[in-house]
């Protein structure tokens, strides 16, 4: 949990990773979230704020220096104008000195050093008349033509125009040009412009907005802290609950969360220490019921074994005498022999099942063939099959490699499917099928008796449960055995399953892992029994198709379908 | 009682090999009475005691040929007192135990028992494991076997490395015996149960396991790396290759 707190710190050697890691921290961490959230807004806030104040102050400098650029060009054309009419110049040289002593004066007045003057078009040439001038600041088209004609048009008045002048030294800056006219003696009128440079007012502007953006900046880191800061404070007692539970579930019954404070995350904290608290009891007391429970078990097994172990010798003595027993008692002996063995198979059987229940048995794995062991059990049981008159074959494509697993428990179970065919299967044939695959290993024994309903086959497995309560019993049984077979097959982390159909016979397949502890994907033998399928195939085009009674594997389903 | 009537016509039958004493060693005084009554019909000389900590004085009073012993006893243990009579002997000893768990048996083989019950048992399945345990070494070979660097002495009783007499228990020489005799096969769990403990079915192959291992750790120069009893995996064992 340690890794994921320093999670969302990005691993610059990992750059093309981050679009990832940044969509799982967002989708994991809720302080990551959180914070992102809150710099993505308060930066949109401080953009825009930013954005306005920076048009603002941007337009307030603008409008100051037109004023006085406006004011300034105002005097300077006036003094400009007064000279000219002070004047009776006529000459040419005279009227050059003139526009010399203007050009001085508007330099002076002003406080521009970027003046241009063009005589007005539309009036006689004149050899007197001196030629207009410009600083080379204003050539090259900076007075556009809307600015010559708005001054044509309106002579009298100040004409203004924003615009960009080009130092020289080539570097750009914003300015004004305010244009106008003034006339002189004999000469005639003459455009007259002033270029004001705005340089300062941008310069002002600059810091302004860096400034601003400093600020944003710092704005936005101190916002995200704040936010990082107060989330973990909030995010840090629930990461240590939801760590905490974690540890709880993975069985660490004894851990806590910190209890520090009465806000409500401490109240949070002690609750859930209360709940684990009580959890934890409970458990316990469930532990030492099972462990009671358990010691129970081994108890009952000691105390009731020793005296049966006597009872079964004594009744065995009687049992070989019974000869010489008048027949009254000879019968005695026989049955009391009988019942004796009845009793311990159940007693057996049901110690095994508690034992199942408290969970105290462990697999005694041993690398096993499975068809070794079903031959076995083959031979072990066919002088039971004999008299029935059923035939005991084995089908075994494979299924030869020795494979990881309780053998005495595998055993068992084959013996309880083989016995159990031979007490249903009415004297037909027993086909016991082994094989394999990548995954497992298989075996199904198949009878073709009377076979279940579907309901006897879902409850097949139950314990103490008969398929036929008045059916008589040739090779005896308590009931317990399918029980105990399926748990056995679930110690295998196995299957063991049922498909059966009235009059057509049953098949009972057990499949184990090939590795313990591995999943089955799936099983190498068809459940229902390929010598079925045509019936089943039938069964299927019939309208009302019934779903196969299989019994406890959901994911088997799709396997079964298709076989 | 019957037990009176039962008892002397078989006493008058005793004849050297089956005069066999057994000690019983069970607190179920009904029990083992009725044990008693098993035992001497089968014409053997059983002795008593109730509890573990009697149990191996009463074992070197009575020497016995072979020992039943309850698993559960009073005092000191069953497999306690099976450790402290294989300290001392190999008299063969067979565990009655109304515990089939892992653990239990595995502890009971562990200490040195040759075989164990599980009660309940029948009379004659009692006799059979007894009549197993004290019957003669097969005395068809009257010779001596080759086994890794080991010499068994079949007559003899005795396996000897170099000059040393390596002592093993009755079963445990029986199982040697048994992988010597035929060094080319490879005897399976069953076959060895068959042919060392006398069973005929399926038997627990633990009791194969904890003994291959108690005969490895005495005849073994590295039990880890046994050269004697060579596993042979997912089959069982065999003899290991004459050498030196």
């Amino acid at each position: 949990m340690a890794s994921r707190l320093a999670g969302w710190a990005l691993d610059w050697r990992l750059w093309p990773s981050w679009p990832r890691q940044v969509r799982s921290q967002w989708r994991r961490s809720l302080q990551f979230r959180t914070v992102a959230i809150t710099v993505g807004l308060s930066g949109l806030a401080i953009l825009l704020t930013g954005a306005y104040l920076s048009f603002s102050i941007g337009n307030d400098l603008f409008q100051s220096r037109l004023q006085q650029a406006l004011a300034g060009s105002g005097r300077a054309f006036a003094s400009a104008q007064s000279i000219l009419d002070a004047s009776d110049a006529s000459e040419r040289v005279a009227l050059q000195q003139l526009m010399g002593a203007v050009r001085t004066d508007l330099q002076a007045t002003s406080g521009s050093n970027l003046i241009a003057a063009y005589r007005a078009p539309g009036q006689d040439f004149s050899q007197v008349t001196p030629p207009g001038f410009e600083s080379p600041g204003l050539a090259d088209g900076v007075i556009t033509d809307a600015l010559h004609a708005a001054v044509r048009a309106d002579p009298d008045s100040l004409h203004w125009q924003s615009v960009t002048l080009t130092g020289a030294d080539g570097t750009s800056t914003a300015g004004i040009v305010i244009g106008s006219e003034i006339s002189m003696p004999t000469a005639g009128s003459y455009e007259i412009y002033l270029g004001y440079d705005l340089s300062e007012s941008e310069q002002t502007l600059g810091f302004v907005q860096r400034t601003l953006f400093l600020a944003g900046i710092g704005l936005m880191i101190l916002v995200g802290g704040a936010a990082w800061l107060v989330v973990r404070f909030v995010a840090t007692p629930i990461r240590s609950a939801a760590e905490t539970s974690q540890r709880l579930a993975d069985g660490n019954l004894d851990v806590r969360m910190p209890e520090k404070g009465e806000d409500e995350l401490a109240t949070l904290a002690r609750s859930f220490n209360g709940m684990a608290a009580s959890m934890q009891k409970q458990i316990k007391e469930l532990a030492d019921l099972s462990l009671v429970q358990q010691r129970f078990v081994s108890d009952v097994s000691h105390e009731l074994r020793t005296p049966l172990t006597t009872i079964r010798l004594a009744g065995d003595v009687l049992y070989d005498q019974r000869d010489t027993f008048p027949p009254a008692t000879e019968r005695t002996a026989e049955l009391l022999h009988d019942q004796v063995g009845r009793f311990e198979i159940l007693l057996a059987d049901l110690l095994e099942i508690s034992r199942y229940d408290a969970g105290s048995i462990e697999l005694d794995l041993e690398p096993t063939s499975l068809v070794r062991l079903a031959e076995d059990v083959v031979e072990e049981l066919r002088p039971l099959a004999e008299p029935t008159g059923s035939d005991l074959r084995i089908v075994a494509p494979g299924g030869y490699a020795a494979v990881a697993m309780d053998p005495r428990r595998i055993r068992r179970i084959v013996r309880n499917l083989v016995g159990n065919a031979i007490e249903h299967g009415e004297g037909k044939p027993i086909v016991v099928s082994v094989d394999s695959n990548e995954s497992s290993v298989a075996l199904a024994v198949r009878d073709y008796g009377q076979g279940m309903s579907r309901e006897a086959t879902e409850r097949v497995f139950d314990r103490f449960w008969r398929a036929d309560p008045s059916r008589k019993r040739t090779i005896g049984g308590t009931g317990l055995g399918l029980a105990i077979s399926l748990e056995d097959a679930v110690l295998h982390e196995g299957w063991l399953e049922v498909w059966s159909e009235p009059a057509g016979g049953s098949s009972f397949r057990l499949t184990i892992p090939r590795e313990p502890g591995t999943e089955i994907v799936r099983s190498p033998i068809s459940l229902p029994p390929d010598d079925a399928i045509e019936s089943i195939v039938d069964e299927l085009t019939v309208p009302q198709t019934r779903s196969l009674p299989i019994v406890p594997r959901p994911q088997d389903r799709q396997d079964d379908a298709r076989g | 009682m019957d037990t009176g009537q039962a008892a002397p016509p078989v006493g008058h039958t005793r004849d050297g090999a089956m005069n066999a004493r057994i000690l019983v060693v069970d607190d179920d005084t009904a029990l083992a009475e009725m044990i008693g009554i098993v035992l001497r019909t089968e014409g053997f000389e059983p002795s008593f005691c109730a509890d573990g900590g009697g149990a191996l004085q009463a074992f070197r009073d009575t020497k016995p040929d072979l020992v039943l012993l309850d698993l559960m006893l009073p005092g000191i243990d069953g497999i306690e007192v099976c450790r402290l009579i294989r300290q001392e002997s190999g008299v063969p000893v067979i565990m009655l135990t109304a515990k089939s768990d892992t653990a239990d048996v595995v502890k009971g083989l562990e200490s040195g028992a040759d075989d164990y019950m599980v009660k309940p048992f029948n009379p004659k399945e009692l006799v059979a494991r007894i009549r197993t345990r004290l019957r003669a070494p097969a005395a068809d070979i009257g010779e001596t076997l080759r086994i890794g660097d080991l010499t068994v002495d079949v007559a003899g009783h005795e396996v000897r490395r170099a000059d040393g007499v390596i002592g093993l228990t009755p079963l445990e020489f029986d199982l040697l015996l048994a992988l010597a005799s035929k060094p080319q096969q490879v005897f399976t769990r069953e076959m060895l149960l068959e042919q060392v403990w006398g069973y005929h079915y399926k038997a627990d192959t633990r009791l194969v396991n904890v003994h291959v291992q108690r005969l490895r750790a005495k005849v073994e120069e590295d039990p880890d790396n046994p050269k004697i009893v060579m596993t042979v995996r997912g089959v069982g064992y065999r003899a290991g290759a004459v050498t030196g």
